[in-house]
């Protein structure tokens, strides 16, 4: 274990979370759809939080939803960067969880339902050099000890080399900035009082209480 | 008095922007005026730039401007009530909230978000920062906006639909305004295609003036 690496508070760094909806093969479905273009939006830098923080529902919400994904931070500024050298960009990652309102996205800005304040929990930073191989990685939330989600990172539609690639065609990508690759099936409620914990294989834990807002 | 000469490309680390927040423009696209809340959306930051070219992504051929008051917060908050927002605002800058419309009326149509059709780099031309000492009434400011010399855009921050204070408040629920960050407060009507090749100036009264050549990447 290297005791020399810097620690990377993102909460700090980062100026930039990119989601990626929509990334996840649909076990029942043949068909991948490789070709369409990765489903894209932004969470706000006020999302973060860290352990230590509730999940905040806002007043009047009742009820949100989770997501529990790998996030990649880049390293390196990345701009036209093709797939082949894409993986140079990273630095490493997060357990993050991509907390929404709801899936109604005809029925409220995306902003809104995926960047209110605390809708992105995310676990201490990991190095790059701990994880061997990131198209393997389990991912698995439960709520008060109920699994809702169990799935693997092999299932990823777009690739981590293709999104960097795409992404920084259109935008720079930059040291600190964060991509949240997308979720596997289990999608649920959480309402006030619930628990939510997740883990990313035994690379990170995380566990955060969710509270509405009075 | 002490001149502030704030860099809001550096300490910018969230762009929160309204859409259809004057009425014509609304009208102008077929768009249903917003009555209840203010419509908000983002722009990352990578997209602000200070000079040099609005880069018209490979393939897209044209791009709509919209000129808008930007507004930047100086003090941070959370749950702002409308009759302290202003305390929470730190000055201004003119802001182009450039968008390519026909990739935004495709995403709409597979219902995907509009964040790349919003937010790829180069699409937030912005103005020096304006101290808010310089502003003597936020909402009686006039928008101007040329392409090659011909005017598209005149209007006037009087006409938008949630005003400044309304609008921070609203936003301030949900998002809490940091430092630094710019809120885009919607642009009046006249919006119009550019493409390579086009130059744009554009005014907020005589505090600011801003010009932007267009080019189409060339990959």
């Amino acid at each position: 274990m290297n005791d020399q690496e810097p620690k990377i508070d993102l909460k700090s760094i980062c100026k930039n979370i990119i989601g990626i909806g929509k990334n996840y093969k649909d076990p029942l479905k043949e068909h991948v759809p490789t070709d369409e273009d990765p489903f894209i939006f932004a969470k706000p830098t006020t999302s973060l939080i860290t352990e230590g923080s509730s999940i905040q529902i806002p007043k009047g919400w009742g009820t949100i939803i989770h997501e529990v994904e790998l996030g990649v931070v880049i390293g390196k500024r990345a701009k036209f960067v093709s797939e082949d050298i894409a993986m140079d960009h990273v630095l490493g990652y997060v357990l993050a969880l991509d907390m929404g309102k709801s899936l109604e996205f005809d029925k409220y800005p995306i902003l809104l339902i995926k960047g209110f304040d605390t809708s992105c929990p995310i676990s201490d930073f990991i190095p790059k050099s701990k994880i061997n191989n990131v198209n393997n990685l389990n991912l698995k939330l439960s709520v008060n000890g109920n699994t809702r989600h169990d799935g693997n990172t092999q299932d990823l539609i777009h690739k981590i080399p293709k999104l960097i690639s795409y992404l920084s065609n259109y935008f720079t990508l930059d040291y600190g900035d964060l991509i949240l690759t997308g979720t596997p099936a289990g999608i649920s409620t959480v309402k006030h009082g619930d628990v939510i914990e997740a883990s990313l294989e035994n690379l990170a834990n995380i566990k955060f209480p969710v509270v509405e807002i009075q | 008095m002490a001149s502030q000469v704030i860099k809001v490309q550096t300490v910018c680390r969230n762009i929160i922007a309204v859409a259809r927040n004057y009425t014509e423009h609304a009208k102008e696209l077929g768009n249903p005026v917003p009555k209840e809340n203010p419509l908000v959306f983002g722009k990352p930051v990578s997209s602000i730039i200070t000079e040099g070219e609005i880069q018209i992504p490979h393939g897209w051929k044209e791009l709509h401007h919209e000129v808008e008051l930007g507004v930047v917060i100086g003090k941070p908050g959370k749950f702002i009530k409308p009759e302290n927002a202003m305390d929470h605002v730190m000055g201004y800058v003119l802001v182009l909230d450039m968008t390519a419309r026909s990739i935004q009326q495709e995403l709409k149509k597979q219902g995907y978000p509009w964040f790349l059709a919003k937010g790829f780099d180069t699409s937030c031309p912005i103005s020096d920062f304006i101290p808010k000492s310089a502003v003597k009434d936020v909402h009686n400011l006039n928008l101007k906006l040329t392409v090659n010399g011909i005017t598209k855009q005149n209007g006037n921050t009087k006409d938008m639909i949630f005003k400044v204070p309304d609008l921070l408040s609203y936003i301030s629920n949900y998002f809490k305004l940091e430092y630094g960050d710019l809120i885009l407060t919607g642009t009046p009507s006249g919006v119009s295609g550019v493409k390579h090749g086009d130059i744009i100036e554009a005014s907020l009264d005589d505090l600011a003036k801003i010009k932007f050549p267009v080019v189409e990447n060339e990959k």
